[in-house]
């Protein structure tokens, strides 16, 4: 596999009990890119991003077949494989869900907790890695007066970054975000999007996205799923003038 | 037809009002009554009679007259059947609603819930029938006490903090419950420092309904050791005495009008008493949380 790939799906099938999600997915993912994951609502975009922290197999009677090799730390592994362990991998390809998930507790432990569980760091590296991890998501300096005050008292694009930085501070090498901006304001998801087209120079980015317009601001790679399977892989530079992109408009929806 | 919808519509919402007044009524009622028959009892020596109330305190003289015997006897049988019922309901909620399915799971809830039907006074003839059989096998010293007593109430209450530990776990969402692990936490530690912390009010008012059934319960310790006057307990397999035997015990016997006000006293007491481990169990709970969330 090349460097310039993260992830790649050799002929994966995803199915819950009698139903089947995703079938027969071949695909290469950019490294240090973004790649969208468009399609309607039911059509797997979802599961195909839990593909990749094997998070779907934590549902009932859910069964993945098929391979899923990954790039990390310049080795690579078939996740499905006992030789990644799974909470390494799931530490390795981070999340970021739809609604900000931050835990119940202060700015501060939502970051340290995480860190001193998984990680094992301790002291002032605690200290150092979330300054860095909040000013990697530009929230260092709206927070750093108030880190000890608990989370949910943050706004909500405020809140997502904080679980972005949470992800990071684990140093991930693969982020998966899931309708990062879906419950955000307009101005929330402008920072997002800038944040992330920043962090593709050190992340491999993966994202569902519910906007066609947001797709193709942030993309370099659009993935277009219709009823669990891959119906076109799709360059954004491609398509910039008006028309290609109302005829792809109409193929998804 | 709207007309009738918005009669239906202000009917019913006039009807939850009346509710939540009635029970809002009964409390206010309820407790004024009892401060206002109470209230000449409400002094020092309610609590220790005749007896220096310092000295009594310390236990370095008996209580003959007062309800204080009975006040520490309901707090050691409170904490003593705490310990036993808090830490096993806690990890019988946690493996049921996080490690248990199918059949075993769907028993061990039916079980829980014959548990929890189970009426206090048989489960005092359960703990006497155990003393006998105990008595007459491996233990011939056995006898009613303390201990018996606070293991009865255990089972008793057992079924409370199963119950609410494992709804709390079990009603968090699917995305808080991924968020551990989507951070790299195996399943014991995702229990530990997401699910837990997240359930802990819950899981409070499990220990709080717990506390209060092992506080208020008379059948249950009626057949296994509590006596009209024993003083302060001193060893695990004393009998003992306790506040609700006392306002049922004076309810009953009782000869005058200022012996009944009593009762009525130390009704206040319990409620007081209750409370109080109330707070003390929602300060622990306080603390457990911050050392295991941050």
């Amino acid at each position: 596999m090349s460097k310039s790939i993260c992830a790649e799906l050799q002929g994966i099938n995803v199915s819950f009990g009698a139903k089947t999600v995703l079938s027969d997915i071949n695909l290469k993912i950019a490294a240090n890119s973004i790649t969208v994951l468009v399609g309607r609502s039911g059509s797997g975009k979802t599961t195909f991003l839990r593909i990749f922290n094997r998070l779907n197999e934590l549902f009932h009677g859910a069964v993945t077949t098929g391979q899923v090799i990954v790039n990390i730390g310049g080795k690579v592994f078939d996740i499905h494989n006992h030789v990644l362990e799974v909470e390494f991998l799931r530490r390795k390809v981070g999340m970021v869900f739809q609604n900000p998930n931050v835990l119940p507790s202060s700015i501060y432990a939502n970051i340290a907790m995480p860190l001193k569980v998984v990680s094992g760091v301790h002291g002032s590296e605690i200290e150092n890695r979330i300054e860095s991890v909040l000013r990697q998501v530009q929230l260092w300096d709206e927070v750093k007066d108030r880190l000890k005050q608990p989370a949910v008292s943050l706004s909500g694009g405020q809140q997502q970054r904080l679980c972005l930085a949470r992800s990071l501070s684990l140093e991930p090498e693969i982020l998966l975000l899931d309708e990062p901006t879906a419950s955000l304001d307009f101005k929330a998801t402008l920072k997002i999007e800038e944040l992330l087209i920043g962090l593709r120079e050190s992340y491999s980015i993966i994202a569902v996205s519910h906007s066609l317009t947001q797709t193709f601001r942030i993309a370099n790679q659009i993935i277009v799923l219709k009823d669990g399977k891959v119906t076109s892989v799709i360059d954004p530079y491609e398509f910039r003038d008006a028309r290609s992109y109302e005829s792809i408009f109409e193929e998804i929806f | 037809m709207k007309m009738l919808r918005n009669i239906a519509e202000s009917s019913l919402s006039i009807w939850a009002w009346l509710s939540t007044a009635c029970v809002v009524a009964v409390l206010a009622i309820y407790s004024s009554f009892l401060f206002v028959r109470s209230y000449s009892s409400l002094k020092i020596s309610l609590f220790f009679g005749n007896a220096d109330p310092w000295l009594a305190f310390l236990g370095k003289v008996p209580v003959w007259d007062g309800i204080w015997p009975a006040v520490v006897g309901t707090v050691l049988l409170v904490i003593m059947s705490g310990i036993m019922a808090i830490p096993v309901g806690i990890m019988a909620g946690i493996y049921l609603s996080e490690y248990s399915s199918g059949l075993f799971c769907e028993i061990a809830d039916s079980a829980i819930d014959l548990l929890a039907s189970i009426p206090s006074i048989v489960m005092g003839l359960f703990g006497f029938t155990l003393i006998l059989f105990l008595k007459k096998t491996a233990f011939p010293n056995a006898n009613v006490g303390l201990l018996p007593a606070a293991f009865c109430l255990a089972i008793l209450s057992l079924p409370y903090m199963v119950k609410t530990t494992k709804l709390a776990l079990g009603n968090i969402d699917s995305d808080r419950r991924l968020t551990g692990l989507t951070l790299g936490f195996n399943k014991l530690q995702n229990i530990i420092h997401v699910l837990l912390p997240v359930s802990s009010r819950e899981i409070l008012n499990g220990i709080i309904l717990t506390i209060g059934r092992s506080a208020e319960d008379t059948a249950v310790i009626l057949l296994t050791g509590v006596v009209a006057n024993a003083g302060i307990p001193t060893r695990m397999n004393d009998k003992f005495e306790a506040i609700p035997f006392f306002i049922y015990f004076t309810a009953s016997e009782h000869k005058t009008v200022e012996e009944l006000d009593k009762g009525f006293g130390a009704a206040i007491v319990l409620l007081c008493v209750a409370g109080l481990l109330f707070v003390l169990s929602k300060t622990i709970g306080k603390s457990v949380n911050k050392s295991t969330s941050v």
